[in-house]
C-alpha cells in the first residue's frame, strides 16, 4: 500500500492551496505549502519531497522556471503541474521541462487526489522491484505474482500485459500500445490475441476486486483499486 | 493619256478641214490591252464625230481642264469606264480627243493596293492587340493573384503577404496591407494575452471555491451522522453544482472568445491528426463516462487536417460533454474520426433523447437550450463548436444516431 508521503504544494492562491492541502492531508499525506517560486526551489533543495504540485502562474519566477531549475539541479521529484491556461503549448512546454503530469484549473478534487496517488505509486514502483496494486503484488525480480496473499499463476504473456496496464493505472492503454510492449521482435500479434490475454487476466483478478475496463474501440484501463468499505 | 497624246498627233488639219488618219494596225495596237478595253473618240470643234466610238459619254459640264486634260468617270456599254479628254488645237480651233478604258485594271489595281496594304495592316493590328492583351494580362496577373490570395483568406488569416509574389508596382500596396495585417495580428495577440490572464484570474479562485465546497461536502457526510441538518447538506450540494457550472461557463466564454475571428492566429494552424486529438483527451472523458456508467467508445481512423489542436479539443470536449450529459445512465456514446466521401470528419453519437429536427438550427445559437431538457448546460456548447468549425472551414451537421435514435453531431473538414 502507499506509505505516508511528503508533498510540496507551490500555489500562490491561498484558498486553492489550503483546499488542496486539506484534501491531501485527508488522504493521509504530509503537506507543505509555499506561495513563491524562489521559495520552492530552495525548499526542494533543503528537504526531500515525494512529489510536488506546482502552479505555473506564480509571482516572481513562474512554475516552468521552478521546474527547469529543479531538473537542471538533477532533482527527479515527480511534479504535477497546475495551470489556469489550457493552451496545449503550456502542457507540452511543461512536459518537455520534465513535468510528470498536468492539470488545468479548475479541477475536481477526487481527480487531483487520484493523479497524486498515481504519481506517488509510479515513483515508488521505480524505486523497488515490487509493484503493488491493492491485493495484487508483482515481484518483478523474482517474477512471482501474489493475489490476496496467495500465489497467482500468470503465463508470460499475461504477465507482460498486466505489467503494461499496471504502469498506467487509471489511464487508457491502447491495444496497439499493448501489442508494441508485449510482442517479441519480428512477431505479429493481433488485437484479438490481446483480447484473449485480457479476458484471462480478468477471470483471475476480478474475484479479488481488481478491474480491467474495456474502452470500446480503443483499449483497456486498469481501474484504481478501491477497498471495499467496512461493513460491505 | 499616252493613247490620247498619240491620237492627237494623228489629227491633221488644213484650214477649216480637219482629218484623222490612223492606220488599222496602229489602232489595233492602241486598243490592245490585257485586261481592259480601250475606247477613243475624236470630236471636231463643232462637236461632230471625227473618228472612234461616237457613243462615249461626253465630258460633263463644269469640269475645268487641268494641264489641258479633263479626267472623269462614266458608263459605256454597261461597264464603268475612266475617261480623259484632251483639248487639242486643230485648224486654229479646239478638237476634243476622248480616250476611255474600262476600269477592270484599275479596280484590280485598287483591290491589289487595298489588299496589299490592308491585310498586313490588319495582321499588324491583330498582332498588336494580341500583344497588348497578353502584356496587360501578364502585367496584371500578379495583381490578380494577389487579389485572389487576399480573397481566399479567412478573417483569421493574418499572415503577411509575401512581397516576392507581388509585382513591383504593387509593392507599396502590399507593404500597406502587411502593415495593417500586422496591426490586426498585434491587436489579436494582445486580446489573446488578455484572455490568458483573464482565464488565470478567473480559474484559480474558482478552483479554490470548488476545492472548499468539495471538502465541505465530504465532511458533511460525517457531520450528517453527528446531527447536522439535512438542508445544510442540500445547500452545500447546490453550492457545489453552481461552482462547477460557473467554472464551466467561464471556460466556455473564454473558448468562445478564443474561437472567434481575431481570437487566435490562423498561422497557428498546423497539420493535426484528428485521431491523436481524440486519443489525447480520451482518458479524461472515459473517467467521466464511467462515473455515469455510460459506455464511451471510439471508432478512430488516423486522418490529417490543418487545424488548431486547442480549438479542436475544445470542440470535441463540448460534443462529448453534451453526449454524456444527455445520455441516460448505461447509455452508449461513440466518437468517430476518419475519411468519409473524401473528407476528414469527426463525429460524436449518443443514444439520448436527440434534438428535434425543428430545433437543429437553433441549438447552434448562443444560449439556446432544447425545450424540456433537464441538463445544466449554458446553451453555449454547440455555438462554440460552430465557431470552431467555421475557423476550420468545416461543415457542422446535426442528425439522429443509429436507428433514428439519439443525436449525432459531426464536423466535416475540407480536403486534408
Amino acid at each position: 500500500m502507499i506509505t505516508r508521503v511528503r508533498i510540496l504544494i507551490v500555489e500562490d492562491d491561498a484558498a486553492l492551496a489550503s483546499g488542496i492541502a486539506r484534501i491531501l492531508e485527508g488522504e493521509g499525506h504530509a503537506v507543505d505549502v509555499m506561495a513563491k517560486g524562489e521559495q520552492a526551489v530552495l525548499g526542494a533543495r533543503q528537504e526531500r519531497f515525494d512529489m510536488m504540485i506546482l502552479d505555473v502562474g506564480l509571482p516572481g519566477i513562474d512554475g516552468f522556471e521552478v521546474l527547469r531549475r529543479l531538473r537542471a539541479a538533477g532533482d527527479r521529484t515527480p511534479v504535477l503541474v497546475l495551470t489556469a491556461r489550457d493552451a496545449l503549448d503550456d502542457r507540452i512546454h511543461g512536459l518537455d521541462l520534465g513535468a510528470d503530469d498536468y492539470m488545468a484549473k479548475p479541477f475536481a478534487m477526487p481527480e487531483l487526489a487520484a493523479r497524486v496517488r498515481a504519481l506517488v505509486r509510479r515513483s515508488q514502483a521505480q524505486t523497488g522491484p515490487k509493484i503493488v496494486h491493492g491485493p495484487l503484488v508483482l515481484d518483478t525480480l523474482a517474477r512471482r505474482a501474489q493475489l490476496v496473499g496467495a500465489p497467482l499463476d500468470l503465463a508470460a504473456r499475461e504477465w507482460a500485459v498486466l505489467e503494461v496496464l499496471l504502469a498506467r493505472v487509471e489511464k487508457i492503454v491502447s491495444k496497439e500500445a499493448i501489442i508494441q510492449a508485449v510482442a517479441n521482435w519480428g512477431e505479429e500479434l493481433t488485437p484479438n490475441a490481446i483480447e484473449v490475454y485480457v479476458s484471462r487476466l480478468r477471470a483471475k483478478l476480478e474475484p479479488a476486486g481488481v478491474k480491467i475496463r474495456t474502452v470500446r474501440g480503443f483499449g483497456y484501463m486498469l481501474e484504481e483499486y478501491r477497498e471495499k468499505k467496512a461493513g460491505q | 493619256m499616252d493613247v490620247g497624246i498619240a491620237l492627237s498627233e494623228r489629227i491633221r488639219s488644213s484650214g477649216e478641214e480637219v482629218a484623222f488618219d490612223l492606220p488599222g494596225a496602229a489602232e489595233q495596237v492602241l486598243r490592245t490591252d490585257k485586261y481592259d478595253t480601250i475606247y477613243y473618240h475624236l470630236r471636231k470643234p463643232d462637236g461632230s464625230a471625227l473618228a472612234g466610238d461616237p457613243g462615249l459619254p461626253p465630258v460633263p459640264k463644269g469640269l475645268v481642264p487641268e494641264d489641258g486634260v479633263i479626267a472623269y468617270d462614266g458608263v459605256y456599254r454597261g461597264q464603268p469606264i475612266r475617261a480623259i479628254a484632251l483639248l487639242v488645237p486643230c485648224g486654229g480651233q479646239i478638237c476634243t480627243v476622248q480616250v476611255a478604258e474600262t476600269t477592270n485594271k484599275r479596280r484590280k489595281l485598287a483591290r491589289n493596293i487595298v489588299l496589299s496594304s490592308l491585310v498586313p495592316e490588319l495582321l499588324i493590328t491583330l498582332a498588336t492587340l494580341a500583344l497588348v492583351w497578353f502584356g496587360v494580362k501578364r502585367g496584371l496577373a500578379p495583381l490578380e493573384d494577389l487579389s485572389n490570395e487576399i480573397r481566399a483568406r479567412s478573417a483569421r488569416d493574418l499572415r503577411p503577404i509575401d512581397p516576392g509574389h507581388a509585382p513591383e508596382e504593387a509593392a507599396p500596396l502590399v507593404g500597406a496591407l502587411n502593415q495593417l495585417f500586422g496591426q490586426v495580428a498585434e491587436a489579436s495577440s494582445n486580446q489573446q494575452r488578455f484572455l490568458a490572464n483573464a482565464a488565470h484570474q478567473l480559474r484559480t479562485p474558482l478552483a479554490g471555491l470548488q476545492a472548499h465546497t468539495e471538502i465541505a461536502l465530504a465532511q458533511s457526510e460525517t457531520s450528517l451522522a453527528q446531527g447536522m441538518p439535512e438542508d445544510i447538506r442540500a445547500q452545500l450540494e447546490q453550492m457545489h453544482r453552481a461552482t462547477i457550472r460557473t467554472a464551466r461557463l467561464a471556460n466556455q466564454l473564454l473558448a468562445l472568445a478564443r474561437s472567434e475571428p481575431g481570437g487566435y492566429r490562423a498561422d497557428a494552424f498546423a497539420p493535426i491528426n484528428l485521431r491523436a486529438v481524440v486519443e489525447e483527451v480520451a482518458d479524461e472523458w472515459v473517467h467521466r463516462a464511467l462515473a455515469k456508467e455510460i459506455d464511451l467508445g471510439f471508432e478512430l481512423a488516423a486522418v490529417q487536417i490543418q487545424g488548431d489542436a486547442v480549438l479542436l479539443r475544445e470542440a470535441l470536449g463540448n460534443l462529448i460533454h453534451n453526449a454524456l450529459e444527455y445520455s441516460s445512465p448505461s447509455g452508449r456514446v461513440t466518437v468517430r474520426t476518419g475519411m468519409r466521401n473524401d473528407h476528414p470528419f469527426l463525429e460524436v453519437e449518443d443514444d439520448g433523447p436527440g434534438i428535434p429536427p425543428a430545433e437543429r438550427e437553433q441549438v447552434l445559437e448562443r444560449f439556446y437550450r432544447v425545450n424540456g431538457t433537464a441538463g445544466t448546460g449554458s446553451g453555449l456548447g454547440l455555438s462554440i463548436v460552430r465557431e470552431i468549425a467555421a475557423a476550420h472551414r468545416a461543415q457542422i451537421d446535426i442528425g439522429s444516431g443509429e436507428g433514428a435514435r439519439g443525436c449525432k453531431v459531426g464536423l466535416t473538414f475540407p480536403h486534408g
